[in-house]
């Protein structure tokens, strides 16, 4: 299991949101407070869009398999950037000798060519058995570009695969509709592979302009025998957001600034802070889908019906 | 500040309702009573906690901070009323901060001193149990019924839901996997035998998605305790609504009117399929009035079980723009 942040709105300090407060994402790596017995020691991966920089519809993309708290390079950019678009994350695998730590494991993914950036928190179980289905619906050019292992790298390819025009930049609504689209083609082969067993998936797709983030999980509540991930997956993946102004330290206490706008969404697996008072939990089974309009940010919540 | 007291006061407040005379010596023992002033905050939300209050004179003003830098009063308290059980109960934080608007005096239990007291032998652990759940069923229904209003006038007639079907209608199966329900983190620790001796007090039910399993305004049918799949709680108001929480496997629901015999204060609906244990109003009756191993177990699961969604219930909502019931 993984942890996410997305960011959405104005620029907000990279350092703040990954370091400095008392439960950054970057805390979350070895110190997760909403996921019992796991860590995320797996790698970090963001993908930062920063208006003022050259091609600004192209997000900086970091990668790295190293702890993320020991990485002085990542602190350094950290203290330059400040997006006001983010996807990051840490990633976290089971304990065993079949796991891949390794760069193209690595979120969030982006094909060349593409403007769609996704993140996922969750795995989808007997995910080996459903790739030969799976793969019908994902477009040749986008198969290829799979370099992975992750089912997360086959899910980013079937979401693009669901767009009218994978190599552009699609509105939050099509980009929603895509998103949903993937959500049903893994529910059919699920289904076709009789899958019944819980599989969470908590995506964060953007286009740096817009943000669909869902809260989501097929079969929730039943697992396969002697499951090495049960007392992981018993409670439902967990997922929260914040909105307001801006994203801001004060009087020593980062949160929302509610200035009467809304300007910015920050979602993440869990608060940033360990007072979560100024943050909502995103509800089960919903899709949050966020866009810029003038000068403000519109943000709708719908319940996820797949 | 502090000063001993005596087991009189202990004695009035419902938290401890049943204790044993000799046992009420002894909390007295390690109950400090303390004097406040308006103005004194007791603890913030959010905070470690490090105990409890029972109020002796004076009132004291509980608020929810809200994103937004909004706040909400969620109550007044006065003498004989007790603050702060939750974190007592779960070992959570503060759900929400308590200001003195009227100087008195209180009662502060600890932490510490709570857990101590619950380890003793004999029945003190679950005569606890009970006097905590019905405290948290209370706040429960205050906070479900604030959840209602907020959506506008009450139900008439039969809920949107759909009719929830008594026990004897559920299709009944076997009992899971014993090594399954020993991983949850709700019955990892007890003992075998008595967990078991509580697992097997009742039977086990498939449902289907969508299937209402409790109304609101309806009696209480049983308790169910999910052991496969999830079941939504929701507060319904034509077609306006608030998930207060999903229950997973583990987690309860129904008992509230087992309690305290008032009607159901929400809606349950499976959300996925699921496999229930139902346990029947005179099963769950045995077991909540017992002292014996699988009423211990019991009586832990289910007041951990209400304190769980009392803090479902306070957190903020966020509100679905669209979405079927079910």
């Amino acid at each position: 299991m993984c942890r996410v942040l997305g960011y959405l709105g104005e620029p907000v300090s990279l350092r703040q949101v990954l370091f400095d407060t008392d439960s950054s994402l970057v805390a979350q790596s070895y110190s997760p407070r909403m996921m019992n017995t796991f860590l995320n020691l797996a790698g970090f991966g963001m993908a930062a869009w920063e208006p003022q920089s050259a091609r600004p519809e192209e997000p900086f993309v970091y990668r790295t398999t190293m702890v993320p708290t020991f990485d002085r390079n990542l602190r350094g950019l950290a203290r330059k950037l400040e997006p006001t678009c983010l996807i990051a994350h840490v990633r976290g695998v089971t304990y065993g000798e079949r796991e891949l730590v390794g760069a193209s494991n690595l979120h969030p993914f982006r094909f060349p060519g593409t403007q769609v950036t996704l993140a996922h928190n969750g795995h989808l179980r007997e995910f080996r058995r459903m790739r030969f289905e799976l793969i019908k619906h994902i477009l040749p050019e986008f198969a290829e570009m799979i370099e992975g292992t992750t089912d997360s790298e086959w899910i980013y390819a079937l979401v693009l695969s669901q767009l009218d025009d994978p190599s552009g930049c699609p509105e939050a609504d099509e980009l929603a509709q895509a998103t949903m689209g993937a959500l049903r083609v893994l529910r059919d082969v699920r289904a076709l592979e009789r899958i019944d067993v819980s599989s969470p998936v908590n995506l964060f797709v953007t286009t740096g302009e817009s943000l669909v983030v869902t809260r989501f999980s097929y079969d929730y509540g039943w697992y396969p025998p002697e499951d090495t991930m049960l007392e992981i997956d018993l409670p439902y993946v967990s997922l929260w957001y914040t909105v307001g102004g801006r994203y801001a330290e004060h009087d020593g206490e980062h949160s929302m600034v509610d200035d009467g706008s809304v300007r910015s969404l920050l979602i993440a697996s869990e608060p940033l802070t360990i007072d979560v008072s100024t943050w909502r939990e995103v509800p089960e089974y919903s899709m949050i889908t966020a866009w810029r309009t003038a000068g403000a940010l519109e943000y709708e919540l719908l319940d996820l019906v797949v | 500040m502090y000063e001993p007291v005596g087991v009189g006061l202990l004695a009035t407040s419902p938290l401890f309702e049943g204790l044993p005379a000799s046992d009420l010596v002894d909390l007295a023992r390690v109950v400090r009573r303390r004097s406040v002033s308006a103005g004194d905050v007791l603890w913030h939300q959010g905070t470690a906690a490090k105990g409890m209050a029972i109020i002796i004179e004076g009132r004291v003003a509980v608020a929810l901070r809200l994103p937004g830098d909004r706040t909400v009063d969620l109550a007044e308290v006065g003498p004989g009323e007790t603050l702060g059980e939750l974190p007592l109960i779960d070992g959570g934080p503060h759900s929400a901060t308590a200001r003195v608007t009227e100087a008195g005096s209180m009662l502060f239990l600890s932490r510490a001193d709570f857990v101590a007291f619950l380890s003793r032998p004999g029945p003190v652990a679950c005569v606890l149990w009970r006097g905590f759940v019905g405290v948290a069923t209370a706040r429960l229904r205050r906070q479900l019924a604030y959840l209602g209003d907020s959506l506008g006038p009450p139900p008439s007639g039969r809920a949107a839901a759909g009719p929830a079907p008594t026990p004897a209608q559920l299709e009944f199966t076997g009992p899971p996997d014993s090594r399954y329900i020993r991983r949850m983190a709700n019955f990892r620790a007890f003992e075998p035998l008595a967990l078991w001796g509580f697992l097997t007090r009742g039977r086990y039910a498939r449902v289907e998605r969508g299937q209402t399993l409790e109304e609101e305004g309806g009696p209480a049918t049983g308790l169910y305790v999910v052991i496969n799949g999830g079941v939504e709680r929701v507060v319904i108001r034509g077609d306006r609504r608030i998930r207060v929480g999903l229950a997973g496997p583990g987690r309860a629901f129904g008992y509230e009117g087992l309690i305290d015999g008032e009607p159901a204060p929400s809606t349950a609906i499976a959300r996925e399929r699921a496999l229930l244990l139902v346990l029947s109003p005179d099963a769950f009756a045995r077991l909540f009035q017992g002292d014996i191993d699988e009423s211990l177990v019991f009586l832990d699961v289910i007041t951990r079980d209400a304190a769980a969604w009392l803090r479902q219930a306070l957190r903020p909502q966020a509100r679905l723009a669209t979405g079927p019931i079910a």
